[in-house]
């Protein structure tokens, strides 16, 4: 059975500390939903985890299946089973979905898919993720609008088959019947293996179609409440509060809004304001 | 397949024709394009090439030029285009040699139309001059090149459109493009546009740079190594050149090179 464990892990982005001791487990087959406040921390345990340069380990450890994850490089976390489906994910002109999602599962096999293999599993992704049949053709996320993006992430992901995967807000840029859409697609998943879910999401809508069993609360770079489906609904109705006083705990201050720049329009208006007056 | 080892004057015929220059001497060639013809003109061995080529009245003709040389080479170029004449000149760059073009187009009659275009994968000094003359009214000149260098090579390019005074309506357009995977990379693109009449339509794009970190990540995050995502990345910069020849056959043999050079790296 294979199992990611977490254990005290700090993680620093360009010198600043943002987690500091992350305990998780993640048990084969497991949906584990992640949630909490802006900016404290979510998003940086997933992409520490597949590996982003900008993410920096000062402590702590990460095994998947026994082995140190922190030790492999990107694309051979992501050959371990690893997969992150990122909350903005990148364009690539000049390279076609076909191209890569090919490149991407030939470096899974010994031998490489056979082109009329590759077409078939291809169009049976696209309809099931009910994206335009081009899609193959077009240039990696180049010009998709954010819920085709989001979407393309779950292409990739049944395509790629892996044994865990980590969802970054996944539903975000999503409508309502394309959240229906990818869940369906990530619930066959389910059913036809034991796929591991970790899954960062503001909303319970997400939750009760995914049906995670475990549910964290990250606050200030630490998993500070932990419980079952109930705590997402919980959090849906009334938010962190309870938890900030509960726990006597602050979360990391969001940046600070920019400071408003002059512009000739405000300007004029406030010009104009005074002189009405 | 016609093998070329003397100067010759070349008349193009329409369809597809492959030529291979295959020489030990200096060649001097003239080449004379005719309606719808497609040329593939494989570099295997020149010292130094000198064409002349000439495009008349309305004729619609590609060239393309695919260095396969070992040894350096220097080719200076000058083509004339006639009124409505519409010619591609292509070049595929994936020798790895040293190489140095000059290429001069002149577009002699109105609505003469001449794009050239060239894809290079650069692991040694490549030096680019490419001129466009405007000497009519109603002309169109395009010049696209894509480049991707790599730790050895050094690029130069120097792109010229020009537009003389009386050759109104005409529009002078190039884009230039240079990707580098490592720090350190030398690439210098010159984006010229010499204007000598108001009533014309002239622009320039360039960009040189790395890899976006972020785009690396994402592509290795699928499992690919840094080397694969490398050579993706530069398929699809310079894998498009091969569709200047219309025949789908001469295509994919070409992307099968370069994808066959790519995938060495």
């Amino acid at each position: 059975m294979k199992t990611l464990e977490i254990k005290n892990l700090h993680v620093d982005v360009e010198g600043k500390n943002i987690l500091k001791g992350v305990d998780l487990t993640v048990q084969e087959g497991e949906v584990h939903a992640l949630m909490g406040p802006n900016g404290n921390g979510k998003s940086t345990l997933l992409a520490a985890i597949m590996g982003h340069p900008k993410y920096i380990v000062t402590e702590g450890s990460i095994t998947w299946d026994g082995k140190n994850v922190l030790e492999m490089s990107v694309d051979e976390r992501s050959k371990a089973g690893l997969f992150l489906a990122m909350q903005y994910p990148q364009e690539i002109p000049g390279v076609t979905n076909s191209d890569f999602l090919r490149a991407a599962m030939n470096v899974r096999r010994e031998n490489p898919v056979p082109l009329f293999t590759f077409i078939k599993a291809m169009e049976k992704t696209i309809k099931d993720l009910e994206m335009k049949e081009d899609l193959a053709h077009r240039f990696l996320n180049e010009g998709f609008s954010g819920g085709e993006k989001k979407r393309n992430e779950i292409v990739q992901m049944e395509l790629l088959k892996p044994d865990i995967a980590m969802l970054d807000e996944l539903d975000s840029g999503l409508d309502v019947d394309a959240l229906h859409i990818v869940a369906r697609a990530i619930n066959n998943m389910r059913n036809e293996y034991p796929l591991s879910l970790i899954v960062v999401s503001h909303y319970e809508r997400f939750y009760e179609l995914i049906e995670p069993q475990f549910v964290h609360v990250m606050v200030d770079g630490r998993i500070v409440v932990e419980g079952d489906a109930a705590l997402a609904k919980k959090i849906d109705e009334e938010g962190y509060d309870w938890i900030y006083k509960e726990y006597d705990i602050k979360p990391a201050s969001a940046a600070a809004p920019a400071k408003r720049a002059p512009s000739l329009g405000t300007c004029a208006v406030s010009e104009k304001a005074k002189a009405s007056k | 397949m016609r093998d070329i080892r003397v100067n010759e004057d070349i008349l193009l015929h329409e369809g597809f024709e492959e030529y291979v220059i295959d020489s030990i001497r200096d060649l001097d060639l003239s080449i004379r394009f005719t309606p719808n013809a497609q040329a593939l003109f494989r570099i295997r061995n020149a010292k130094s090439l000198r064409i002349r080529g000439y495009a008349e009245d309305g004729c619609e003709s590609t060239i393309l030029f695919w260095n396969e040389c070992q040894a350096p080479l220097k080719a200076d170029e000058t083509y004339e285009v006639n009124e409505g004449a519409h010619i591609v000149i292509a070049y595929g760059e994936c020798a790895g040699t040293e190489t140095e073009r000059s290429t001069y187009v002149a577009l002699r009659k109105p609505y003469a139309h001449a794009e050239v275009v060239s894809a290079s994968l650069v692991s040694s000094p490549l030096n680019y001059r490419m001129n466009v003359v405007h000497f009519a009214p109603h002309t169109l000149g395009e010049i696209r090149n894509f480049a991707v260098v790599l730790r050895t090579g050094k690029l130069m390019i120097d792109a010229i459109g020009k537009i003389v005074k009386g050759a109104y309506a005409s529009k002078s357009h190039q884009t230039s493009r240079a990707l580098s995977f490592e720090e350190g990379q030398r690439s210098t693109i010159l984006p010229e546009l010499l204007i000598d009449e108001n009533d014309v339509e002239a622009s320039h794009a360039m960009s040189i740079g790395r890899v976006d970190d972020e785009q690396l990540y994402y592509m290795m995050s699928r499992g690919l190594t840094l080397q694969q995502c490398t050579a993706l990345l530069s398929a699809g910069y310079l894998l498009p050149v091969a569709d200047v020849i219309e025949d789908p056959q001469v295509q994919s043999l070409l992307r099968a090179e370069l994808e066959r050079k790519l995938s060495e790296l």
